[in-house]
């Protein structure tokens, strides 16, 4: 009983925590899979985090919140596309060029809406549900954007691997050169993917600020985009894949909080680095069984071997 | 963007330099300090900064001098920048708030030997170089007593950056106020690693209120991350640097906050009637330089007598650090009525009894 206790609790925080940090991942994944990498999602997911917040001060509904974090997400994708899908520069100078700029913007124009006070969303109303021994408390403080995550999930799985436009991006990313043989246009596609990794990065940045937290303040995010950008290779370009791999970070990043509270007793130094190391391990493991790129796109592949 | 600010800046100061030169007859005006405010953070996190602009308010107040402050600058050359810039424009007086400025501070202060300059918190003097901070330890041990009288569950959480001196003192001050009314109460203490990591505080407030805590309070750079989970949550709250009841409007209890107004208003006046000398400067709850905030709606009218008791007492003179006190571990730190000498309190490298934690 115990032990379900602490196992649920830990799951159930695990998920909390690793909610928006899903959408980042499976923004980025679809960005990759057209063969483009964005290391700027640290900057998308914090202008959204900043417009999210902002939007949901001025308006009072934390929907209008995630919809404008999500847009302000997008508009900095404008900035990737046009410097790496324009001007040809280099993905990851690009990426970094648009992190420093989403970090600074929001840091900026933030200053005004650091200490002011937000509601987020009301609590669902879970009924019988919440009453449920163990689990009932957890399941009580699930909010929509865990839903909307959860769902976002299914649906750019279905979208990759069931529809003909998934089918596209796919084949751009594997390979652009035989996409366009087949009257594929990779230019717009690798657009639209870095469009929508932008549009989830913000929207995660939103999740953050207007749900989470619900607090602003800058650079807030601590390097939880680029943790993602890091969790893509660990769930191997697959966006059914994003949840256990976001999940695996969450729930060990709870695991290490609630340890401390268990009085363990290791240093809080060495536990902080749990998060890290655990991904670290399963990413070798997934490795050696592949043997392969695990799962790499190949024209991604390509941009990591030789970054012209 | 910062040097529009600044460009603003200049414009009013150059119409306030015509407005002086104008009203150069009267020496007393003349002779009026204009005092500089530099923040590392934004002066609205209902922290650190919010704290310090909150005494130059007091100062414009009560003393009718001119301030100016900077916000987010940080600790490197740029606050050299700022500063010089302040002294090119005629301010005399210079807060530099942030520990990190210290070195900058001492840099510029070389160049202008007569501007003056008080530095929160740092260990070094120079001829027009003076520091100033608070110890609030008290203040802690008074809101801990608000903790412990309103915990049902007598399980209390504490979210701090990093097992350092400053913030086991506020743990340990904190635990013991509550153990004051509820021998049996224990501190958890969950360490994000970071100043300011809101994601990590509100997962760090989780897992408090899962495993059982009621009331929380917090050590790191901005408290409302903690306050509004606390409040999301349905428990209670006591806050740090400040007041910010309006984020757990129903949980909050009562914080621990600083009162510089009245500590940066004797500097400045000292420095009008030119009685300012280089020193540390260091005060605590007799002083008024710490206060509490008011109290919610949920301390227990039996706790704010104990409260209003301890407070007297403190202002009094009494010690906090005074024995018996025993360690985490159960060793005797202090035998009962020895207590604490300064340097020990200063360094302070072990938890009370009651305390949830490992620290290294």
């Amino acid at each position: 009983m115990e032990l379900g206790v602490f196992i649920a609790g830990v799951l159930l925080s695990g998920l909390r925590s690793a909610t928006p940090l899903l959408y980042v991942l499976l923004g980025e994944t679809l960005t990759e899979r057209t063969g483009v990498v964005n290391l700027g999602v640290e900057g998308q997911m914090l202008l959204g985090a900043f417009a999210g917040f902002a939007a949901t001060v001025v308006t009072g509904n934390p929907w209008t919140g995630l919809a404008v974090g999500a847009l302000a997400g997008m508009l900095l994708s404008v900035v990737h596309g046009a410097l790496c899908l324009g001007l040809k520069a280099n993905y990851f100078a690009s990426g970094v060029a648009v992190w420093m700029l989403g970090g600074g913007l929001s840091a900026y124009f933030g200053i005004s809406m650091v200490g002011q006070r937000i509601d987020g969303f009301a609590p669902i109303p879970f009924g019988a549900l919440a009453k449920i021994p163990v689990i009932g408390p957890a399941i009580d403080q699930i909010t929509p954007t865990v839903f909307l995550a959860l769902a976002l999930c299914a649906l750019t799985g279905f979208f990759l691997y069931r529809t003909r436009l998934g089918l596209y991006w796919r084949a751009v990313g594997e390979s652009a050169e035989a996409a366009s043989t087949m009257g594929i246009r990779p230019l717009w596609i690798k657009w639209q993917g870095v469009l929508a990794g932008g549009l989830l990065s913000g929207l995660g940045g939103a999740a953050l600020s207007v749900d989470y937290t619900r607090n602003w303040i800058e650079w807030m995010t601590a390097g939880r985009g680029l943790i993602a950008v890091g969790l893509v290779i660990v769930a191997r370009w697959n966006p059914l894949l994003a949840l256990p791999a976001a999940l695996l970070f969450g729930t060990t990043e709870a695991l290490t909080l609630r340890m401390q509270t268990l009085g363990v007793n290791v240093s809080p130094y060495l536990l902080g680095t749990l998060p890290y190391l655990v991904c670290l391990a399963v990413l070798i493991y997934g490795y050696r069984r592949a043997r392969s790129r695990g799962g790499m796109p190949r024209d991604l592949a390509a941009v990591f071997a030789k970054t012209e | 963007m910062f040097s529009n600010r600044l460009l603003n800046l200049t414009w009013k100061s150059l119409a306030l330099g015509a407005m002086l030169s104008a009203a150069a007859v009267s020496p007393a005006l003349a002779a009026k300090p204009k005092v500089g405010y530099i923040y590392v953070g934004p002066k609205t996190d209902f922290g650190y900064n919010y704290a310090m602009d909150q005494g130059r308010l007091v100062v414009e107040k009560k003393l009718g001098v001119k301030t100016v402050f900077f916000e987010n600058i940080p600790e490197n050359a740029e606050v050299e920048r700022v500063m010089e810039r302040l002294i090119n424009q005629g301010f005399t007086l210079i807060f530099a708030t942030s520990y990190g400025y210290l070195d900058p501070a001492l840099n510029v202060a070389k160049k202008y030997p007569k501007v003056t300059f008080m530095h929160g918190g740092g260990f070094k003097l120079a001829p027009n170089l003076g520091t100033f901070f608070a110890d609030i330890d008290e203040v802690e041990y008074l809101a801990g007593i608000a903790a412990g009288a309103a915990s049902k569950t007598g399980k209390l959480g504490y979210i701090a950056a990093h097992p350092i001196p400053q913030t086991l003192r506020n743990i340990n001050a904190w635990t013991l106020g509550a153990q004051s009314v509820n021998p049996k109460i224990t501190t958890t203490v969950v360490w994000t690693g970071s100043w300011s990591d809101p994601t990590k505080e509100a997962e760090a407030a989780n897992t408090l209120i899962d495993g059982g805590a009621d009331v929380l309070s917090m050590h790191v750079d901005g408290p409302i991350t903690v306050a509004q989970t606390a409040e999301k949550r349905g428990v209670m709250v006591t806050g740090y640097h400040a007041d910010a009841s309006k984020f757990a409007p129903k949980g909050w209890l009562v914080g621990a906050a600083w009162n510089w107004g009245e500590l940066m208003t004797k500097i400045v006046s000292s420095v009008e009637k030119g009685t300012w000398k280089s020193e540390h400067l260091r005060g605590k709850l007799s002083d008024n330089y710490v206060k509490l905030t008011g109290f919610g709606p949920k301390v227990p009218a039996s706790a704010k007598t104990a409260i209003a008791a301890k407070e007297k007492a403190f202002k009094g003179g009494a010690d906090l650090w005074v024995g018996p006190i025993t360690a985490q571990d159960g060793s005797v730190v202090l035998k009962a009525g020895e207590t604490l000498p300064m340097a020990k309190i200063e360094s302070m490298n072990f938890l009370v009894k009651g305390v949830v934690a490992t620290i290294k």
